[in-house]
């Protein structure tokens, strides 16, 4: 594939992830993220890594992507979202100021001015991959300080690991591909399983709560 | 130090070599499994077939100590993972299997009785079983992906265990929960890239030689830390410990501050020892914050209203001795490594057994009291003298009492301290010593109140009691025998 088409194709990735972190609608950011996923298997596939794009979509695309959806309560059964936490308009539970919005900034930044120093020494990285990388690591880590909600820093998680996956791979497809396989294929299943883990927990909160208390949101307080 | 750590053995060349290293990764598994399916009601079943995993590792421990350390390569592939036994490993492994099987033989009596039919109990053995697997795979792995691989499952499979309440309360701290443990991945992972993408190695050996100082294996080295000391509850990233243990299950709550924070402390301090050898600077901080920890843990510990929360932060405080060992064995004198090396690893395995026997008798007093606050405790000591008993022997080694094992283990690393020249140190030890007087006492100072009408107290099952003591003992009297595992850690392989 010629470079340009590889830039574009991170250029959609990074856009496709900031909109999953930063829509306000919580099943539009689901449906943004298994856009998302996908864009990354793309990106798998024009970099040669077969197995990682099959992966990527499988357990990536499909199987996160659903229990994200379980954990809205949108089903094959059941067409609108039930329950509080699956508000079609879910409003940020804390008023999004300048100051807030910069401060929890500062994190993501000191990680990626580390992240930059360390990746000074590497030259011959190619260039989508480490900057697409570098770009879903900062956004990932702000929104995750950002966000209060289980299920958005449950995407933040994700979008984080898909960067982490993606600079890994651009360090190591010379050296030693076949470590770098087993440590991403291992890291995708720990984020589906971490996925899966969050998505139950906030169909059970969501449970006992709507049956006992309707007046608090139990997971935008826990997470808290 | 690397050649403490077994990374130095050359790996087997027989394949047939394998064979016990996997039975004892496996029979937990195996045997959680089966416990899923034919749920054990009373403790007696479990123990006669814990026979099954404690042989295996017998086998292993012979096969180890006769050629003095074993190391395997696993080929997946293209892929290798390096896994390596010694003395160190045993020892761990050991431990592992005792605490394991005294919460998992305490767990049936306090269902029983305790629970009743609430929370997703079946889901308890199985869990279990992987925990005391993904813990040896964790001892035993020699390179990245095998220690990933470990710690990922750990930290999964803790995290279901402070699920099965089913209550809202630990819903919400398993949640927190599992957004840091995520984290602390995360931050692990990018770690090992850069390692990976600078040296093209996995295997600790391999990287011990490889790497070279530099900011990728400075900012690697940092990721790591951050990620495994967050795990390990390491002051100041110890807020979360406490409110997950306090809705926990009690034999859950034992295997998770006796093994789990020393999961991620172990390869914590594994990593250091390979790729920083010679940074005191850093581990001095590293220390600094251990020293912290002793301080902030004790106070807070002291100050908890809660039985629980005492016990847990109690956790906070015995992991700073631990950290200290960072500031004593990097870039020290070989003498003053080698007395903290001694110390820390008996640090690790009088805090397990003392802490897990600590909170399997604290779970004996909640239940027999129905009452979860210190103050509750007045009037238990003529109603309950055997977990008072159980929980006060535990308490010997946490303060550091002689003759206890975590006597011994301060005495060496004050040894270090003095010897290395650290003398703030001693000061922390100290304190450390009072406050944990401090807070066992005010405990005893409750439960001795007599004139008080003594609590509507239920009768505690016996095997629960015993085994409570149990662990309680055998973390006072490995004091007395403190000789057997420092030989252990000495002899196969950990010599040089």
């Amino acid at each position: 594939m010629p470079p340009l088409l590889d830039a574009l194709l991170a250029l959609i990735m990074v856009a496709l992830a900031a909109l999953t972190l930063l829509d306000r609608q919580l099943v539009r950011a689901c449906v943004w993220f298994v856009a998302f996923a996908l864009a990354v298997s793309l990106t798998w596939l024009s970099e040669g890594f077969l197995w990682l794009a099959m992966l990527e979509a499988v357990l990536g695309a499909t199987f996160t992507g659903a229990f994200l959806f379980y954990s809205l309560g949108i089903g094959p059964g059941a067409a609108k979202p039930r329950g509080r936490l699956a508000r079609w308009h879910d409003p940020l539970p804390l008023p999004l100021t300048w100051r807030r919005a910069v401060l929890r900034l500062l994190p993501a930044l000191a990680v990626l001015g580390m992240l930059a120093l360390a990746l000074a020494g590497f030259i011959e990285v190619p260039g989508p991959l480490r900057l697409g990388g570098m770009g879903l690591i900062f956004m990932g880590l702000w929104a995750f300080a950002l966000h209060r909600h289980l299920l958005r820093r449950l995407l933040a998680f994700n979008v984080i690991g898909t960067g982490i996956f993606l600079i890994m791979m651009a360090l190591v497809r010379n050296s030693s591909p076949a470590a770098g396989h087993g440590l991403v294929i291992t890291g995708l299943l720990v984020a589906l399983l971490g996925t899966a883990l969050g998505a139950l927990l906030i169909r059970r909160i969501n449970g006992l709560d709507a049956s006992r208390e309707p007046a608090t949101d139990v997971a935008e307080r826990g997470s808290g | 130090m690397i050649a403490r750590l077994g990374l130095l053995t050359p790996p087997a060349t027989q394949p047939d070599a394998l064979g016990t290293v996997l039975l004892v990764l496996v029979t937990p598994l195996v045997m959680g499994a089966l416990a899923a399916i034919w749920r054990p009601r009373r403790g007696w079943p479990i123990a006669a077939l814990a026979l099954l995993p404690l042989a295996s590792l017998m086998v292993l421990s012979q096969e180890v100590l006769a050629s003095g350390g074993q190391a395997w390569l696993i080929e997946l592939g293209t892929l290798t993972l390096h896994w390596r036994a010694n003395g160190l490993t045993l020892l761990l492994l050991w431990l592992t299997q005792v605490v394991t099987l005294a919460s998992v033989a305490y767990a049936p009596a306090y269902l029983r009785v305790e629970i009743g039919d609430q929370g997703e109990q079946r889901w308890l053995w199985p869990l279990q079983g992987l925990l005391l697997s993904s813990l040896s795979l964790i001892w035993l792995a020699a390179d990245l992906l095998s220690l990933y691989i470990g710690l990922e499952l750990m930290g999964l499979t803790a995290v279901g265990l402070m699920l099965l309440p089913g209550k809202v309360e630990a819903l919400v701290a398993g949640m927190r929960y599992l957004l840091l443990a995520l984290v602390g991945s995360l931050a692990f992972l990018l770690g090992v890239a850069l390692l990976l993408g600078a040296w093209a190695r996995l295997d600790l050996g391999g990287l011990a030689m490889a790497a070279e100082e530099g900011m990728v294996l400075w900012v690697a080295v940092a990721l790591l830390s951050a990620g495994l000391l967050l795990k390990a509850a390491a002051f100041p990233l110890h807020a979360w410990l406490a409110p997950v243990h306090g809705s926990a299950w009690t034999p859950v709550s034992a295997l998770h501050a006796a093994l789990v924070v020393k999961g991620s402390f172990f390869i914590a301090l594994q990593l250091w020892l390979v790729l920083v050898p010679a940074a005191h600077i850093a581990a001095w901080l590293v220390g600094a914050m251990g020293g912290g920890a002793v301080v902030w843990g004790g106070l807070l510990a002291w100050r908890a209203t809660k039985l629980k929360d005492v016990v847990a932060w109690s956790t906070v405080s015995q992991l700073g001795y631990l950290l200290l060992g960072f500031s004593l064995m990097i870039g020290t004198a070989p003498q003053v490594a080698e007395v903290a090396w001694e110390g820390t690893w008996l640090q690790l395995v009088a805090h397990s057994l003392a802490k897990a026997g600590m909170f399997l008798a604290t779970g004996n007093l909640i239940f027999s009291t129905g009452e979860s606050h210190v103050k509750g405790l007045a009037g238990a000591s003529c109603r309950m003298p055997l977990s008072l008993l159980s929980f006060g022997i535990a308490s010997i080694s946490l303060i550091g009492l002689p003759p206890s094992a975590g006597f011994t283990a301060k005495w060496l690393l004050l040894h270090a301290a003095l010897e290395a020249g650290y003398w703030l140190w001693l000061a922390v030890l100290a304190l450390g010593t009072l406050l944990g007087a401090a807070y066992i006492f005010r405990v005893f100072r409750y439960s001795f109140v007599e004139d008080a009408e003594p609590p509507e107290a239920r009768r505690v099952p016996w095997s629960m009691e015993l085994l409570a003591l149990g662990l309680a003992m055998a973390s006072l009297l490995l004091g007395l025998v403190a000789e057997w595992p420092l030989t252990l850690l000495r002899t196969a392989g950990g010599g040089a």
